[in-house]
């Protein structure tokens, strides 16, 4: 039971670290990873009861409560990490556009970002019983590569929630960069679920609807 | 009409590769067996949660069958229709002053993180059937033209 605590300590860091991306972004009192997660979980689980088609809810579910966990040693490292400049005025910039880079280029910073992360998560469960150990780690290795159908829902479910996110910073007052989020979004979702609830969230979405 | 998974030889010989893998560990556990190679640090870490969850086994068994029945293999293309951006095309594009590059694949495959990206995205379906010099507007609430640089098949 000891090593639970100490996991479950670990894990309770998550409560206490800001996402990475708004605090760039100026955010004011950002979310923390766990806040993130919390909604994740219950997107996951609600949209996928949505598609009517039979996932896997424990296994989404499961997914969606450990697909950060690595971050409490790993950081909360974002697509834009080691390309922004450090001068915050360029940096806020840069942040208003997607990503974009050479395949063999993000193949690169996908590989150092898995191992950097995978590193991580088996440090955080290394204490925990084998069983346990196992399922977690095998719950984020699917999640990670996508190897399932419930893998590649909460991959997608994740972006989504992110984007969410900064629609709401926008609406409080912060310039969260909302176009790039969709930017991203739309090269990335391909769950018909999703993509029938993303077009509802973008209906109302005047924000970039006026950027040509 | 059975939907299609549209996969490159590589990802169609892995999928078949883990379902080969797996129906011998279901043959070996459903005759009380233990395969002395669930236990060796050999076994592929994506086989270690079937240790213990037959159920488990069976479903991912089952999602195989369904797609190795239903999966058709991307081929690349000969002559003129290798200009045309199709299933397997690597193709770079100009999008914001910036270069970007993707293969588009079928949703088994996709990860866009490692520049693969679904036929069956947004910008992936509109980027299918286009020609090097094109420019292909996607409209979210965002509207993105992606000019098409270069177009290449393995």
């Amino acid at each position: 039971m000891k090593e639970i605590i100490e996991f479950l300590i670990a894990s309770g860091k998550l409560k206490k670290m800001p996402r990475t991306g708004w605090v760039w972004r100026g955010v004011k009192n950002p979310e923390t990873i766990a806040e993130h997660t919390f909604r994740v979980a219950i997107m996951s689980w609600v949209l996928a009861k949505e598609g009517g088609e039979k996932l896997n809810l424990v296994k989404i579910i499961k997914m969606a409560l450990a697909h950060d966990l690595c971050e409490v040693y790993a950081g909360d490292i974002t697509p834009y990490w080691g390309l922004l400049s450090k001068d915050p005025k360029k940096r806020r910039k840069e942040l208003q556009a997607w990503v974009r880079l050479p395949r063999a280029e993000k193949e690169k910073r996908a590989k150092v970002k898995f191992e950097r992360e995978k590193k991580s998560l088996e440090k955080l469960v290394k204490k925990l019983s084998p069983d346990l150990r196992k399922e977690i780690m095998e719950s984020w290795l699917d999640y990670e590569k996508m190897r399932t159908r419930e893998g590649r829902f909460v991959k997608q479910v994740d972006k989504i929630e992110t984007l969410l996110q900064a629609k709401e910073y926008w609406d409080d007052g912060n310039n969260s960069f909302v176009c790039a989020w969709w930017e991203e979004i739309d090269e990335f979702v391909d769950d018909p679920v999703l993509l029938k609830f993303l077009k509802e969230l973008g209906r109302d979405d005047r924000v970039c609807k006026l950027k040509k | 009409m059975e939907k299609k998974f549209y996969l490159t030889k590589e990802g169609l010989e892995k999928i078949q590769s883990e379902y080969n893998d797996l129906n011998k560990l279901r043959l070996a556990k459903t005759a009380g067996d233990v395969p002395k190679i669930w236990y060796s640090e050999d076994l592929n870490p994506e086989y270690i949660a079937f240790q213990e969850d037959l159920g488990l086994l069976e479903t991912r068994i089952s999602e195989l069958e369904h797609i190795l029945s239903n999966a058709e293999t991307i081929k690349a293309p000969s002559g003129d229709r290798r200009e045309i951006l199709d299933l397997g095309a690597t193709v770079e594009v100009l999008v914001n002053g910036k270069n970007d590059e993707y293969q588009i694949v079928g949703t088994l495959e996709a990860n866009p993180a490692i520049g693969r990206i679904s036929n069956e995205s947004p910008v992936g379906k509109a980027l299918l059937g286009h020609k090097v010099g094109d420019q292909v507007v996607v409209h979210s609430p965002v509207t993105i033209t992606y000019k098409i640089i270069k177009i290449r098949y393995a």
